[in-house]
C-alpha cells in the first residue's frame, strides 16, 4: 500500500504544474456476485479491483487520471499527466500536514459478509428461488442475484485532508417471470444496504421471492393502464423514484451552477406545496445510500433541501462548494476510482406528513394508485420527468379497484411538487442505482403516501376489443 | 500486447491447467481511454484512464467458475486460480458448458488507426471547441452548450484456452458528442448529436455542433397534445433505442429460459414484411467489429429477422450447444471482470427504400418522435413499454410544431408488426443502428 509520505509526493507531483488542488483516491474493492436462475446457481464471480484516481483542479478545469497499476513510479507519472492540464509553473508547498475530520457516524457491520461461507450465500439464493416458485405454477422463471462488496478507500488532498474508510454493502434482488398463454409479466423485489449479512434478519430472502412472484402473477391478470391526466396516489411502499427524478437531480449543485436546472436561482422561494419537506440524509444507519465520508473525504450529513415547500439548499461536492465559498454537503460521490466525483444523492426522501394513508385513497373519485415504482428519468433543464409503474391499481370512488400494467407517469418536477395535496404519516424506502453521467452509485429514496392532483398516465388505455382511448 | 502481461495470462492458464480435469480460459484486456469535455471554450474535464486485467473462466466436472484480477503479482495470479476453482465448487454442473476449439478462421481486420493517436491533444481540444462554437453560433437562441466532448479509446484483447485456442487483436475508436441548450420565453430545450468512428479524420465537429443546435431550437415552445391514437414516425436515434431493447429477446439464453417472446417463434412472422434485423460482427470499420467474440469464436453475420420472419437468434457456445445449433459469435464481455454473456456486436435494422421526407410526407396527421424518456424502463420480457416522448407534430405531411410532455405506450412485438415504412437513412449510434421507421398507430397520451 502507498503510505502517507508517498501520497504527499504524488499530490505534489500532481500540483507541480501549478494546479489549485490535487486529490488522491485509492480504492480496494472485493466483490462476490452470485446469480441463480433455472432453479440452480448458474454463476459465481468474485474478484478484487484495486486502483488509484488522481484528480487535479485548476481554475474551472478538472483533469482526472486513473490506473490499476499501483506502483509509485506509475502513480507519479499519472499525477504528472493529470497535472499538466494546468499550464503555469508554480511553487508547491513543501510539506503537507494531513488531518482527518471526525466521522459523524459509525456504521457497524454486525456480520461481515466475508465471514460467511459461500455455500450459505448460495443457499440463500436457492431458498428465495424456491419460495418464489411455490407461489404459483405460472411462475416460469426466477432470477436471484446476490452481491456483497467491501470497499476500502484512502482519500487525501492538497488541502491536507486525509481519510481512510471501509464500506460494506450487501444486496439481494429477485426477478420473477410469470407466463400464461401469450402474456409474460415480471415482478421485482430487492433489498440492500450499507450493512452486512444482518440485512437478511430484516429482509427474508424467501419473503422477497414470494413478493416478486406474487407481483408477476398479479400482473398477468392486470388490464392495460388508462391514459391521460388523472389524480395519482403514490403509496409509501412504492418507494421514492418520483422524488429522486422530480426534484433530487435538479437540486444537484453542478447542474444548478451550469444553468441546467429548473430549480436554479430559486433558493428561498416556494417551489413545492407547503406540506412538502425534502431531505437527503447520509447518516441513516444501514440504508443503501448511507455514508460516513463521501468520496472526497467530506463527512456525511443530513441536508434539508426543501423545508415546508421552500427551497433551502442544494447538494454540493468540493468543487461546487468552492465556487460559492461554502462547505460541501458531503454529496461528492463516485462509482469507483475510474471516475471523478460529482454531486450525487444519498438517501433522499420526502418527510412524513400528518394524514392517515387510508384516508388519502378515499379522497380520490377516479384515479391511479401506484404501489411499486420502477426506474425513471428526468430532463433537469425543464424539469420534465417520467417514472415507471411496476404495480398499480385503479381507484374508483375512494376504493382500490382492478390492477393495471404498462404505465409510465409523466410530469414536471416543480409542477408535481406544487400539486401534492396530501402527505401521509408513513414512509417507505426502496433501493436503486443512480446512473447520472453513466456512473452508478447506490442510493435509496423514500416517500410517504401522497396524493398528486394530476399526472399524465401513459397507459395504452384500450377498453376491450375496440382500440378506443378511454379518458378518465 | 506488453509481453509481461501476456506471460502472466499464460501463467494463469498453466496454473489452472495443472489442476486435474480442468478446462480453462483466460481473457486479458489492456485498455486506455481519454475524454475531453469542453465548456465555455475551456477544458472543463479531462480524463485519462488505463485499465488492465484478466479474467479466468474454468469448467470442472461440468461446473463453471469465474474470477478476475487487476493485480499482476504472483500471489494474486495464484489466488485468481484458487478463487475460480472455489466458485466452481458452488455452482451446479451443466453438461453444456464447453470452451471453443482451436480455429484458424479469424479474419484480419483493420480496427486500429495509428493516425488517431498521432494527433496532438491540443488539436483534439480544438476539435471539441469547434463543435461547441458551431453549436453556439448556429442560432442566437442557443443559450449555452451543456457539454462538448471528444473521446478516444485504445484496447488490446488476448484470449487463450486449454484447448489450444489463441487469439489477439487491437483496436481503437474515437467520437464526439455535444448537448446544446436553447432558450426562449423561459422555455428550455436540449438537443444532442454524436458521431463515433474508427478514424479521427472522419469526425465532423462543425456538423455535429450544428445538428445539436438545430435539434434544441426546433423544440422551443413545445406543448402537449390531446390523447389520441396516431401514426408515429421514429427518427433513427429513437428507432435505435427501441432496437436496443430487442437485444434481450433475441438472446438464445433468454429464449432457453422462457424470458423471450421469441421462444417457439422460429420461422414465424414476428414483424411487418419491411423489417429485417441483423447482427454482424464482421462488418468492416464498424465499432462492434472484431475477429472473434468474448470466448474466441469467429465473428459472423446473423440475420435475426428477415422480411418479418424470425430467422435467427444470438448465441454463445453454451446457448448454442444447449439449443443444438452453432455459436453465432455473440459471446460478449463487459470487461475482464465479468463472465462472457450473450450480447450484440453491430446490431441494426436494414434500410428500406423511402426517404424520411416521403415517410413523413405521406401522413395527414402523426407524431415524429425525436426524444424519449425512460427507455430503460421498457420491459424486454413482456415487450411492454410506456415512455415520455417529445418530437414534432405532423400535419398534412409537414412537421408543424414541437410537442412535449406526452407519453407513448405499446408493446414491442406489436409495433414491429405495425411498421409500415422503413427509411433509406440507416444511421449507426456506436454499435447499434436503425433507419427512420413509421408505426401505423400508437397510443399517445397528453
Amino acid at each position: 500500500m502507498i503510505d502517507k509520505k508517498a501520497i504527499a509526493e504524488i499530490l505534489k507531483a500532481a500540483q507541480r504544474h501549478g494546479a489549485d488542488f490535487a486529490e488522491y483516491f485509492w480504492e480496494h474493492k472485493e466483490t462476490v456476485g452470485i446469480f441463480a436462475e433455472e432453479n440452480k446457481i448458474e454463476r459465481i464471480n468474485s474478484g478484487i479491483d484495486e486502483g488509484v484516481g488522481i484528480r487535479v483542479i485548476h481554475g474551472a478545469s478538472t483533469s482526472y487520471a486513473h490506473t490499476n497499476d499501483i506502483s509509485l513510479p506509475r502513480l507519479l507519472e499519472i499525477a504528472d499527466q493529470a497535472g499538466k492540464a494546468a499550464q503555469k509553473e508554480a511553487a508547491v508547498p513543501s510539506t503537507l500536514d494531513f488531518t482527518t475530520p471526525p466521522a459523524p457516524a459509525a456504521f457497524r457491520v454486525e456480520i461481515p459478509p466475508q465471514e460467511i461461507k459461500l455455500e450459505d450465500k448460495t443457499a440463500l439464493c436457492l431458498s428465495a428461488n424456491a419460495a418464489a416458485r411455490r407461489i404459483d405454477p405460472r411462475v416460469r422463471q426466477v432470477t436471484v442475484s446476490y452481491g456483497d462488496v467491501r470497499q476500502d478507500v484512502v482519500i487525501a488532498n492538497s488541502d491536507g485532508r486525509y481519510v481512510e474508510d471501509s464500506r460494506t454493502r450487501t444486496r439481494i434482488a429477485v426477478n420473477a417471470i410469470a407466463a400464461e398463454n401469450d402474456v409474460i409479466q415480471t415482478g421485482y423485489y430487492a433489498a440492500g444496504g450499507v450493512t452486512g449479512f444482518e440485512l437478511f434478519k430484516e429482509y427474508s430472502p424467501d419473503v422477497l421471492g414470494e413478493k416478486a412472484a406474487a407481483r408477476a402473477v398479479l400482473m398477468l391478470s392486470a388490464q392495460s393502464a388508462p391514459s391521460g391526466k388523472m389524480p395519482v396516489v403514490m403509496a409509501a411502499k412504492a418507494g421514492g423514484t418520483m422524488v429522486h427524478e422530480a426534484c433530487g437531480h435538479g437540486l444537484e449543485a453542478d447542474l444548478v451552477q451550469k444553468g441546467l436546472s429548473v430549480y436554479g436561482g430559486k433558493r428561498g422561494e416556494q417551489v413545492a406545496s407547503p406540506i412538502v419537506t425534502v431531505i437527503d440524509d447520509a447518516l441513516i444507519p444501514g440504508k443503501y445510500g448511507s455514508l460516513r465520508y463521501d468520496d472526497e473525504g467530506q463527512p456525511g450529513e443530513k441536508t434539508v433541501l426543501i423545508k415546508d415547500g421552500v427551497l433551502k439548499d442544494f447538494m454540493y461536492d468540493y468543487q461546487c462548494a468552492k465556487k460559492e465559498g461554502r462547505s460541501s454537503t458531503g454529496n461528492g460521490r463516485r462509482e469507483s476510482y475510474h471516475s471523478r466525483p460529482f454531486p450525487r444523492m444519498r438517501n433522499t426522501y420526502i418527510a412524513s406528513g400528518k394524514t392517515d394513508p387510508e384516508k388519502i385513497i378515499k379522497e380520490v373519485k377516479a384515479g391511479l394508485l401506484v404501489t411499486a415504482m420502477g426506474g425513471g428519468q428526468v430532463n433537469t433543464t425543464n424539469g420534465d420527468y417520467v417514472f415507471d409503474v411496476a404495480e398499480g391499481y385503479l381507484i374508483k370512488d375512494g376504493a382500490i379497484a382492478a390492477p393495471v400494467r404498462g404505465a409510465t407517469l409523466t410530469g414536471n418536477g416543480p409542477g408535481t411538487l406544487r400539486m401534492i395535496e396530501l402527505v401521509g404519516n408513513d414512509l417507505g424506502y426502496t433501493i436503486g442505482v443512480c446512473g447520472k453521467e453513466g456512473q452508478g452509485v447506490p442510493v435509496s429514496d423514500a416517500q410517504p403516501t401522497m396524493l398528486v392532483k394530476e399526472l399524465i398516465v401513459g397507459g395504452r388505455g384500450e377498453s376491450k376489443g375496440n382500440g378506443q382511448i378511454r379518458r378518465i | 500486447m506488453a509481453d509481461e502481461l501476456r506471460q502472466s495470462a499464460e501463467k494463469v492458464l498453466q496454473l489452472a491447467c495443472d489442476k486435474n480435469g480442468v478446462q480453462a480460459e483466460v481473457y486479458l484486456l489492456d485498455a486506455e481511454d481519454k475524454r475531453i469535455e469542453v465548456s465555455g471554450l475551456s477544458v472543463e474535464n479531462m480524463k485519462i484512464a488505463q485499465e488492465r486485467g484478466l479474467g479466468l473462466r474454468i469448467i470442472k466436472d461440468g461446473c463453471l467458475g469465474y474470477a478476475y484480477t487487476s493485480d499482476w503479482g504472483e500471489p494474486a495470479l495464484k489466488l485468481v486460480v484458487e478463487q475460480a476453482l472455489h466458485n466452481a465448487q458452488q455452482t451446479q454442473p451443466d453438461e453444456y458448458w464447453e470452451l471453443p476449439e482451436q480455429t484458424n478462421a479469424y479474419q484480419p481486420m483493420a480496427l486500429f488507426d495509428e493516425a488517431t493517436f498521432a494527433v496532438p491533444i491540443e488539436d483534439k481540444i480544438k476539435l471539441a471547441q469547434e463543435m461547441e462554437e458551431a453549436a453556439k453560433s448556429a442560432d442566437k437562441r442557443i443559450r449555452l452548450v451543456e457539454k462538448a466532448v471528444y473521446q478516444e479509446a485504445f484496447y488490446r484483447t488476448f484470449i487463450m484456452n486449454s484447448k489450444g485456442l489463441s487469439g489477439e487483436y487491437r483496436g481503437s475508436y474515437c467520437g464526439i458528442y455535444t448537448v446544446a441548450l436553447g432558450s426562449e420565453n423561459q422555455d428550455n430545450q436540449t438537443g444532442m448529436a454524436m458521431q463515433f468512428a474508427r478514424k479521427y479524420s472522419e469526425l465532423e465537429a462543425p456538423r455535429i455542433g450544428r445538428e445539436a443546435a438545430a435539434k434544441a431550437v426546433r423544440m422551443l415552445g413545445a406543448q402537449s397534445i390531446a390523447s389520441a391514437v396516431l401514426p408515429v414516425v421514429l427518427d433513427p436515434y429513437i428507432g435505435t433505442n427501441f432496437l436496443g431493447v430487442l437485444q434481450t429477446p433475441f438472446s438464445g439464453e433468454a429464449v432457453l429460459k422462457g424470458k423471450s417472446f421469441y421462444r417457439g417463434k422460429g420461422g414465424k412472422s414476428v414483424a411487418g414484411p419491411l423489417v429485417t434485423i441483423i447482427d454482424d460482427g464482421s462488418m468492416p470499420k464498424r465499432l462492434g467489429s472484431a475477429p472473434f467474440d468474448g470466448e474466441g469464436v469467429p465473428s459472423q453475420e446473423t440475420v435475426l429477422i428477415e422480411q418479418g420472419r424470425l430467422t435467427g437468434l444470438l448465441h454463445n457456445l453454451y446457448t448454442a450447444q444447449k439449443s443444438g445449433v452453432s455459436s453465432t459469435g455473440n459471446s460478449v464481455r463487459g470487461s475482464y471482470k465479468s463472465t462472457p454473456e450473450v450480447g450484440i456486436t453491430n446490431f441494426y435494422m436494414a434500410p428500406g427504400e423511402k426517404s424520411p421526407q416521403e415517410i413523413i410526407g405521406e401522413l395527414p396527421k402523426g407524431l415524429y418522435v425525436t426524444d424519449v424518456m425512460g427507455m430503460h424502463t421498457a420491459n424486454p420480457v413482456s415487450g411492454d413499454f410506456s415512455l415520455g416522448a417529445a418530437g414534432l407534430l405532423i400535419e398534412n405531411g409537414e412537421l408543424t410544431r414541437p410537442v412535449k410532455g406526452v407519453a407513448i405506450a405499446g408493446n414491442l412485438q406489436e409495433i414491429l408488426m405495425d411498421v409500415d415504412a422503413v427509411g433509406n437513412d440507416l444511421t449507426f449510434f456506436v454499435t447499434k443502428g436503425a433507419p427512420t421507421l413509421r408505426i401505423k398507430a400508437m397510443s399517445v397520451s397528453g
